[in-house]
């Protein structure tokens, strides 16, 4: 058996075809011509049906090859975008460190004042003993060496006792500001108590800046959330006033106000009295990346980790508005427990 | 008789008729929606200047780097036609282009070349 033939059937036809028309040879002439056009029409008509067969499989396998080399892309398109997005996050986590190590700076800075006036304190305290030491020894104090001495010991007790408390109750705050930061744990959280803790934390580029901060919140408002989330969102929007709001010398006030909304929410509105935003920027600050300060070090991610946090933990939705002349203020709706 | 010229569209090809130098073309791709919305008017002014082109010559030049099976079909009605003009005393000559790495464009050109009798079959290969 010969090899498969897809126009076997067309050539049969052709070759019974010629039969007759061998076989019609006595016929009147207009019945020959006839014969011998209808055989030429169909023997055009299967070669014609073999190119088209031709360009048809050419067209599909062109379309085939297309769809592959689409599929490729796709795939190539697809890699592209999650090494991006990989890319993205370990820039948002480096700089969620980066704002912790600032927030660290800031705490050595703040405890640095009270232990420095204990450890001065503890050192008169120590050389004043010294002292009575060697008068004691030679049983030589006057009343009036002791009681200069006794004022010292109540003077410099007295500062180190309320200084190393002032310390200690620092690093109670950060401590929890920072577990709070890096635990990304949820608890419950007293919000009024929890935004002073942070704005303490703060406190050293808020006081060299000379900024006033007032915060108004009701007592008592409990949540069940993300303190850190929290935290790094206030800690956010307070740097980019201090970066953004203000050219250096200027002070402003920054407030912070919390009202309840509904019995399972609340309304956190940030606010500052500088320079605002420009409209054409306003719908482009929470975009990964968009800063107008890239050659001085911005890195676009502040108000972008602002909107992932309120929008994923806090399961909130964050706006911006800036109305001309009436610095930024950006508005917080949360639920209290998410 | 006017010459018929049409710009190419993104599925259909250039066609430039100019009939009193005798010289015609189709360029570009062609798989349009239509066929006949394309090529009805192709074909009416070519059969109008063929009827009267006896004696003549003709170069027809075809340069096409991408077909639908309906612009094939097409294709080889107007192969017909042309061969049926050269049998009727038309000096016509094909000129069928192709790119020098597309041998499918170059095969089809050799088939369409297979049912013409007697018309000058040109296939050139063009950077």
């Amino acid at each position: 058996m010969s090899s498969f033939n897809l126009f076997d059937a067309e050539e049969k036809s052709l070759e019974q075809a010629e039969d007759l028309r061998r076989r019609l040879e006595q016929a009147p002439e207009p019945v020959r011509d006839g014969i011998a056009t209808l055989i030429e029409a169909y023997s055009r008509s299967v070669r014609e049906q073999r190119r088209l067969v031709r360009v048809s499989d050419r067209l599909q396998a062109q379309l085939a090859s297309v769809n592959q080399e689409l599929g490729k892309r796709k795939a190539e398109a697809e890699d592209a975008l999650e090494t991006l997005k990989a890319a993205q996050e370990s820039l948002v986590q480096a700089e969620k460190l980066a704002s912790l190590g600032a927030l660290v700076g800031g705490v050595a800075h703040e405890i640095n004042t009270p232990v420095g006036i204990a450890l001065s304190c503890a050192s008169h305290l120590a050389d004043s003993t010294a002292s009575m030491r060697k008068l004691f020894e030679a049983d030589d104090i006057s009343v009036e060496d002791f009681e200069r001495f006794m004022d010292t010991v109540k003077d410099t007790t007295g500062l180190i006792l309320t200084n190393v408390e002032r310390a200690a109750e620092l690093i109670r705050s950060f401590k929890q500001v920072a577990v709070d930061r890096t635990s990304s744990e949820r608890r419950r959280f007293d919000l009024a108590t929890y935004i002073r803790e942070t704005l303490a934390s703060l406190g050293p580029h808020l006081r060299q800046a000379g900024h006033t901060v007032l915060l108004a919140c009701p007592e008592g408002i409990v949540m069940d959330s993300y303190p850190g989330a929290l935290s790094q969102v206030l800690g956010n929007f307070i740097m980019n006033s201090l970066v953004h709001g203000y050219d250096s010398g200027q002070t402003g006030t920054l407030s912070i106000t919390v009202e309840r909304d509904g019995a399972e929410s609340v309304r956190l509105t940030y606010g500052d009295d500088g320079k605002g935003i420009p409209d054409e920027h306003l719908g482009r600050i929470f975009d990964p990346f968009f800063t107008t300060r890239r050659g001085s070090g911005g890195s676009g991610l502040g108000l972008h980790i602002v909107y992932n946090l309120v929008t994923g933990p806090l399961a909130g939705s964050v706006a911006a508005e800036s109305p001309a002349g009436r610095g930024t203020v950006f508005t917080i709706l949360m639920p209290l427990s998410p | 008789m006017d010459n018929l010229t049409i710009a190419a569209t993104e599925r259909s090809p250039a066609v430039d008729f100019d009939f009193a130098a005798g010289r015609l073309s189709l360029k570009g791709e062609s798989y349009p929606e239509d066929a006949s919305a394309v090529f009805g008017p192709i074909f009416s002014a070519l059969e109008a200047f063929l009827g009267s082109a006896k004696g003549r010559d003709v170069a027809f030049d075809f340069d096409l780097t991408y077909f639908n099976s309906s612009s094939a079909k097409a294709l080889m009605n107007m192969f017909q036609m042309l061969d049926q003009a050269a049998e009727a005393g038309c000096r016509i000559t094909v000129n069928w282009a192709y790119a020098p790495d597309d041998d499918t464009m170059k095969e089809f050109g050799e088939d369409f070349a297979e049912d013409l009798n007697h018309v000058a079959f040109n296939l050139v290969s063009v950077e």
